[in-house]
């Protein structure tokens, strides 16, 4: 695997003016590499879709700097996945090919938009949101891009659509090593498909890092209530004398407890159920 | 225009507003049919000249009459037509990819914002010059079956925007206050009224003060005399002067004479009193400032190069605004 | 050719399903030396799994001896494994015979199949991991 960096941020932070403003990210430190497929998650308001704006260039960082591809060089599909309503989808689909001269691939968009059950001459206006999401990812992939930025991709989609658009975006990664980042609040819809991890809260990266990395340095204990140190505990519960408690462990575990790795999703709660402890 | 090979962003503009500009197109080909008919229609009957020498149809011309009135809204068109320029880039050129989100689509694309709304202003000022030269020419054309009479006097606000240059300055402005009120305010009908009202306000301004650019021309002659102003010319103000030379105030003498018990019953006296007064205040001459016919080039090209200037800055900021949002 | 069929919810890790699947392919015979594997991308287009992890599977088969990669070309297979006992064979008789003794003694499928794992794992126990 590569070592270039795809994305990457220092000291990146967004404020946004206006009645609602306020910090949206904050201190984010990260170096995506290049050819990981990265699930970004977090809960609801914690400066996904603001990051993957960032770096679609959508957006100027308050403070800190971004470093990501040139605008030509990547793909970015918003959370509302935004069409012009009166095109056709085969009008859309040139418009990639005029937007991108030189660049664009009509077999790739074809690929995505087949299997939506619309044909090429219906209206923007009139596709249903898991058929505009389709026609979305289409500009996308048509686009050739080194690093595809996908603000919740699959959240309108029938799991029969997801599996296929998942397997596409896949297959493009497979074959041309392209850097993915999809946000969702799902985690489920991303479990298998993503090999690298980020999770925001709150504004700030809690969590990243590769998934295999992430899971070996985690370790969930059950046993006796017993002093953790110098494992740091991410998560803990006890139940009578009872001890469940997820940990980032330093050096092997030893002590009373049965020892296993937590799941992705395991990890994920502990993290989201403690914003503050144990940020990466 | 799908026939059109146009490429890249223009392809995606014309596309996008397809169904207005058939639209627009349609208009202009009703409006200049429909002056076709009525110069037919008004030629069934003869236009002669009248025993003064102004030439007259004849009061049963229903043709001729229409023909005219339809004339007038045209003119009307001519300065309306950068209001809708206006409103129609700031609203569903520029505030609706922002209301709609659909920025975030165009401007991940491989060419920059930059790029993104040079090519929208270059489709709208093609359009908008190509929309002024059909309002002028149908005024030109209708125009030609109309004889001279006042209410086609070069000076009229109608007639000058149709028949004169400024209008392509008006079209280019209107443009570039819609990027720029587009971007400014991201909604759709607030952003349309909003550019709407800033370039009605510029034409209004004009309207108002662009026979204050040039001096006028002053036409004197001593008291009681008659003064005749050529027809072409354009009055703008008459007045009597002092022996000094000093304006003087006519209100003052009317003042007095109203009242002067009797200058409403005897005949002359209300004149006589008039008279006396402005004796009794040096009163020598009278004057007429208008401004002569070969002030209109002139005033035309000014009120271009202002109009243009500020189309500069408009433009200059909307894209300096765009730079600051995205990189 | 294969095609792997992915359980998100077994709690087998994705890579080991792959490996495991196509050594299964292997030892039923569906697999022969010479043939080609699918390639990561037909794999991911199919399963919607992270392309890493087919090429980690890969990795793991070929460490063990069985696929070979050849630059440009693809993975294919290079050695077969012990196929299963083909019907008629001493071990699958001794097996049959076993099966209708406790079928007789009362056993129902799910106590047999109960039993055989048990078996397999105290007699194979992390064969499959390593």
């Amino acid at each position: 695997m590569s070592t270039t960096t795809a994305l990457g941020a220092e000291l990146l932070g967004k404020k946004y003016g206006g009645r609602r403003g306020g910090w949206a990210l904050r201190a984010c430190d990260f170096a995506l590499p290049a050819g990981r497929i990265c699930a970004l998650v977090g809960p609801n308001g914690a400066g996904k879709s603001t990051l993957l704006a960032l770096a679609a260039g959508l957006l100027r960082p308050t403070e800190g700097t971004l470093t990501a591809p040139a605008r030509e060089d990547l793909a970015y599909v918003a959370q509302a996945k935004p069409l012009h309503p009166r095109l056709t989808v085969a009008d859309t689909l040139r418009m990639g090919r005029e937007l991108n001269p030189g660049r664009w691939d009509d077999a790739a968009a074809l690929r995505v938009v087949e299997g939506g059950g619309f044909s090429s001459d219906t209206l923007v206006h009139h596709l249903s949101g898991g058929q505009r999401t389709r026609v979305a990812l289409a500009l996308a992939l048509g686009k050739r891009a080194e690093l595809l930025l996908l603000d919740e991709p699959m959240a309108d989609l029938d799991p029969l659509a997801r599996h296929q658009l998942m397997g596409l975006l896949m297959a493009d990664a497979a074959e041309r090593g392209t850097t993915v980042v999809m946000s969702s609040h799902i985690l489920t819809e991303l479990e298998g498909a993503c090999d690298h991890l980020m999770l925001l809260a709150g504004g700030r990266v809690r969590l990243d890092g590769a998934v295999d990395d992430l899971l070996a340095a985690h370790a969930l204990l059950r046993g006796p209530v017993a002093d953790l140190a110098p494992h740091r505990v991410v998560d803990a519960r006890t139940t009578g004398r009872q001890l469940t408690a997820l940990v980032r462990r330093e050096g092997p575990v030893e002590g009373p407890w049965e020892t296993s790795e937590p799941s992705l999703e395991e990890l994920l709660l502990a993290h989201l159920r403690n914003p503050e402890g144990a940020p990466a | 225009m799908s026939t059109l090979a146009l490429k890249g962003p223009a392809w995606v503009t014309v596309r996008q507003y397809r169904r207005t500009l058939w639209l627009a197109g349609a208009l202009a080909v009703l409006a200049l049919a429909v002056v076709a008919g009525l110069r037919i229609w008004a030629a069934q009957h003869p236009v002669a000249p009248m025993k003064d020498g102004v030439w007259a149809a004849s009061p049963d011309n229903d043709g001729y009459l229409t023909l005219r009135w339809f004339l007038e809204y045209v003119g009307v068109a001519a300065a309306v037509l950068p209001l809708a320029v206006a409103a129609l880039v700031a609203g569903p050129m520029v505030a609706r990819e922002y209301e709609s989100g659909t920025y975030q689509l165009s401007l991940t694309q491989s060419m920059s914002p930059a790029d993104w709304l040079r090519s929208k202003l270059t489709v709208a000022t093609g359009v908008a010059v190509l929309a002024a030269l059909a309002v002028a020419g149908i005024f030109w054309f209708g125009r030609l079956g109309v004889r001279a009479g006042w209410d086609y006097h070069w000076s009229h606000p109608g007639p000058y925007a149709a028949a004169g240059i400024t209008v392509f300055a008006y079209a280019l402005a209107a443009v570039a206050v819609g990027a720029l009120v587009g971007q400014l305010v991201r909604r759709t009908l607030l952003a349309m009224s909003a550019a709407g009202l800033v370039t009605g306000l510029l034409v209004l301004a004009f309207n108002a003060y662009r026979w204050s650019i040039l001096p006028t021309e002053r036409l004197t002659g001593p008291l009681g005399s008659s003064l005749d102003l050529p027809v072409e010319h354009m009055y703008m103000d008459v007045g009597l002067l002092t022996s000094s030379g000093a304006r003087f105030d006519q209100t003052i003498c009317w003042d007095r004479a109203n009242r002067t018990p009797g200058t409403d019953t005897q005949e002359g006296l209300w004149g006589k009193v008039e008279a006396q007064c402005q004796a009794e205040h040096d009163v020598t001459t009278q004057f007429i400032d208008y401004h002569p016919s070969s002030h209109y080039w002139p005033t035309q090209l000014i009120e271009t190069g202002i109009v243009l200037a500020l189309a500069a800055l408009a433009a200059f900021a909307a894209f300096r605004l765009l730079r600051a949002r995205h990189s | 050719m294969v095609e792997y069929r992915i359980d998100r919810r077994s709690g087998v890790a994705t890579y080991l399903q792959i490996v495991q699947q196509t050594k299964q392919a292997l030892r039923m015979g569906l697999l022969e030396p010479g043939d080609r594997l699918p390639t990561a991308r037909e794999v991911v287009e199919a399963t919607a799994i992270n392309p890493n992890t087919v090429l980690k599977a890969y990795r793991e088969l070929e460490r063990e001896g069985l696929v070979e990669a050849r630059r440009g070309l693809g993975t294919f297979v290079r050695a077969t494994l012990g196929t299963a006992a083909p019907a008629g064979s001493p071990l699958r008789g001794e097996l049959d015979a076993w099966a209708r003794r406790a079928r007789a003694e009362g056993m129902d499928r799910e106590d047999v199949a109960a039993l055989f794992t048990a078996v397999l794992a105290q007699h194979f126990e992390g064969d499959d991991e390593k």
